[in-house]
């Protein structure tokens, strides 16, 4: 009980400092008067600040305009947002229109489904030979260890395109044992692509485990399942976590594979989205596109974020180190 | 045998628990093995595979287990190096990956400047917007920037372009009627024909495919640079200041020495995504217009399940493959792989 209390106070003197901005920007403009007046700061050396940061905000407006476009183009069924009207379409047109379209009239949840089926079973799979890979790499030592890791690594970083260049390989070994068309064995095949990157991950979150704690359970007659079961496996729920949401992502976030092996009936989201645009021809559907684009990308997109910000705050282990 | 690996687990093996010291690690191999394994199954063997099909003369999924196809030796391999679409498709991936990687690697060095400049304020804030491309879908950015790239009369790009038309003659007439006794009417050369088919020209389409590649994989070099120029310590910039470093002064002796590294790591790696860069041609045009920007791996991919050559794009993607493993060999030279290994 108490780590809840403890969790909903900092998640709500987070929320408290997010929402507090305009106070504290309002005191910065203040103070800085203040100094102008005083004489303690220039006016010019105030306007190269002023200058420094209108342009970096200009700059990202530039680079996230593609952005603003989805979300605007969405919003903006009936209203002309491709039309004479421009870029900047009247706000006060926006309606949800298109997002009505995509939730009750497309073929949305049924492929969202398709999704989730082939989702859960990649987070499965590659979680059940990821946790214990993870475990025996951070803490075991075997023949090949450093081959694996070494190779996983590699991996990573720099093979990930492999799997569409064994793609053809692959799609005849399918099509011949009819295999194709099967969302089981596509989330097999997303697992065992998520297997590197997700165990080096694991692993380092390990790493960061203290060897004392197991020895001192050792010392106490623990046997090898009980220290994995009581000691390794709840002080990795962060990093367990993390992992999950990263494999859901590999599976929902995959394409090439899915729009080559799958048919019509099966298509998972980001097929279904492709489809939207090239079944189209001329006429496009920009502003159902967008609002299907945003329901497909933007949840995993916020959780994408959250999990980030989680493996850089959580890689050092805060407190746990003591 | 046994004293040889007590050694080596002895000597990198101080975070590994005592009881396991003198077995061969039985253990730890079934653990880590069906991870390894259902790895490999679908990767090592389908590479193993491709090998064997681009040494045959099969022609489509059908006939590969049929035990129609029959051994060919290198004929594939021969064809490949005299087919002209070949050399072309190879031509045109290491340009797109070499325009890609200059752009991406100056546009991310000066964004990280500006996201870590004193003079700019709600940096944080700024820093966690510039990576926003990175957690979406590739499909989601992709299909978004072939919108921009609309070949429609109001497709976004098209309408910009009309602004920068309509500024250009409104200009124009604006210096005709000031000066009354000439007539001035805005130059051809100044003004676009629209719609413009931005993906129906063949560079047009490739400035595109760099534009998206780079929104693509920018946020990665940003990042890396950012933590790079943040270990660069204040008291180094302010000391070449006092020493009277004017600002290229500054940037090529502390910016640069501090970034260097990192950049260059970061550039083997986004390089090789460049190299195996797929979806891109294939949304937007699918390698066109008439196969002129077909990249590698779209090349095979084409081959193999439109054009039913599989042997052929099988030989293809040995190729492809063979350049991605020097990248990865690249990456082992010259990144901290293996720093990353021995420490842990």
């Amino acid at each position: 009980m108490s780590r809840l209390t403890r969790y909903t106070t900092s998640i709500g003197r987070w929320t408290v400092r997010k929402l507090t901005w305009p106070q504290r920007a309002a005191d910065a403009a203040r103070l800085t008067i203040e100094q102008v007046r005083t004489g303690r700061r220039t006016v010019r050396d105030v306007a190269k600040t002023g200058v420094g940061t209108a342009g970096a905000a200009a700059l990202l407006l530039i680079l996230l305009f593609p952005v603003y476009w989805v979300f605007a183009a969405s919003l903006s069924q009936g209203s002309g947002l491709m039309s004479s009207q421009g870029i900047f379409a009247d706000p006060t047109s926006y309606n949800l229109e298109a997002y009505r379209w995509v939730l009750f009239e497309s073929d949305f949840t049924y492929a969202a489904v398709n999704s989730l089926i082939v989702v859960s079973i990649t987070v499965l799979v590659s979680m059940s030979v990821i946790i214990p890979g993870a475990y025996a790499l951070s803490r075991r030592e075997f023949l090949g260890r450093r081959g694996i890791l070494y190779g996983y690594v590699l991996f990573t970083q720099v093979g990930a395109g492999l799997s569409i260049a064994t793609l053809i390989a692959l799609y005849a070994l399918f099509v011949n044992l009819g295999l194709d068309n099967n969302l089981l064995v596509l989330g097999v095949f997303y697992a065992a692509g998520a297997i590197p990157f997700n165990t080096w991950l694991l692993k380092t979150f390990m790493d960061n485990i203290p060897v004392s704690y197991e020895e001192a359970a050792i010392v106490d007659g623990a046997s090898q399942w009980q220290v994995i079961r009581e000691i390794i496996l709840p002080l990795s729920k962060p990093g367990i976590a993390v992992v999950v949401v990263f494999t859901f992502l590999a599976g929902w976030n995959e394409f090439v594979i899915a729009q080559t092996l799958l048919q019509s009936h099966n298509y998972t989201l980001s097929v279904e989205l492709y489809a939207l645009i090239a079944g189209g021809g001329y006429e496009t559907p920009w502003t159902e596109f967008s609002a299907f684009a945003i329901l497909f990308a933007l949840p995993v997109a916020i959780i994408y974020f959250l999990a980030q910000s989680y493996v850089e705050d959580g890689l050092s282990f805060g407190g746990m180190s003591g | 045998m046994s004293s040889s690996l007590r050694t080596r687990v002895v000597g990198h093996g101080r975070d590994r628990l005592p009881f396991d010291i003198d077995s061969v690690g039985l253990t730890g191999l079934l653990l880590v093995a069906p991870g390894a394994v259902l790895f490999l199954s679908f990767m090592l063997f389908p590479i193993a595979f491709l090998v064997y099909l681009s040494v045959t003369d099969a022609t489509h999924a059908g006939t590969v287990l049929g035990g129609e196809a029959s051994f060919v030796g290198l004929e594939n391999y021969a064809e490949l190096f005299t087919d002209p679409q070949f050399w072309q498709s190879f031509g045109i991936t290491w340009l797109f990956l070499a325009v890609s990687l200059a752009i991406k690697v100056v546009l991310a060095t000066g964004l990280a400047m500006v996201l870590t400049h004193a003079r700019v304020l709600g940096k944080r804030f700024m820093r966690a917007l510039v990576i926003v491309p990175m957690g979406f879908p590739a499909i989601f950015v992709i299909t978004v920037w072939e919108g921009m790239f609309s070949g429609a009369r109001y497709g976004p790009l098209n309408q910009m372009v009309g602004t920068y038309n309509s500024i250009v003659s409104g200009f124009a007439g604006v210096l005709d009627s000031l000066l009354f006794f000439v007539t001035i009417s805005a130059p051809e050369l100044l003004l676009a024909d629209l719609p413009i088919q931005w993906l129906g020209g063949r560079w047009s389409a490739f400035a595109a495919y760099v534009i998206t590649e780079v929104w693509l994989a920018y946020p990665f070099m940003v990042i890396i640079i950012v933590s790079a120029l943040q270990d660069v310590p204040m008291d180094l910039h302010d000391a070449a200041k006092v020493d009277g470093a004017g600002y290229l002064r500054r940037f090529t002796n502390v910016t640069l020495p501090a970034i260097k590294r990192p950049v260059l790591f970061a550039s083997i790696l986004t390089a090789a995504t460049s190299f195996q860069q797929f979806l891109i041609p294939f949304i937007f045009n699918g390698g066109g217009p008439s196969r002129q920007n077909e990249l590698l791996i779209l090349y095979g991919y084409r081959e193999a399940i439109e054009l039913h050559e599989y042997a052929f794009a099988s030989a293809i993607m040995v190729t492809a493959i063979a350049f991605i493993g020097m990248f990865m060999w690249l990456a082992v030279k010259k990144g901290n792989l293996a720093e990353g290994i021995d420490s842990a």
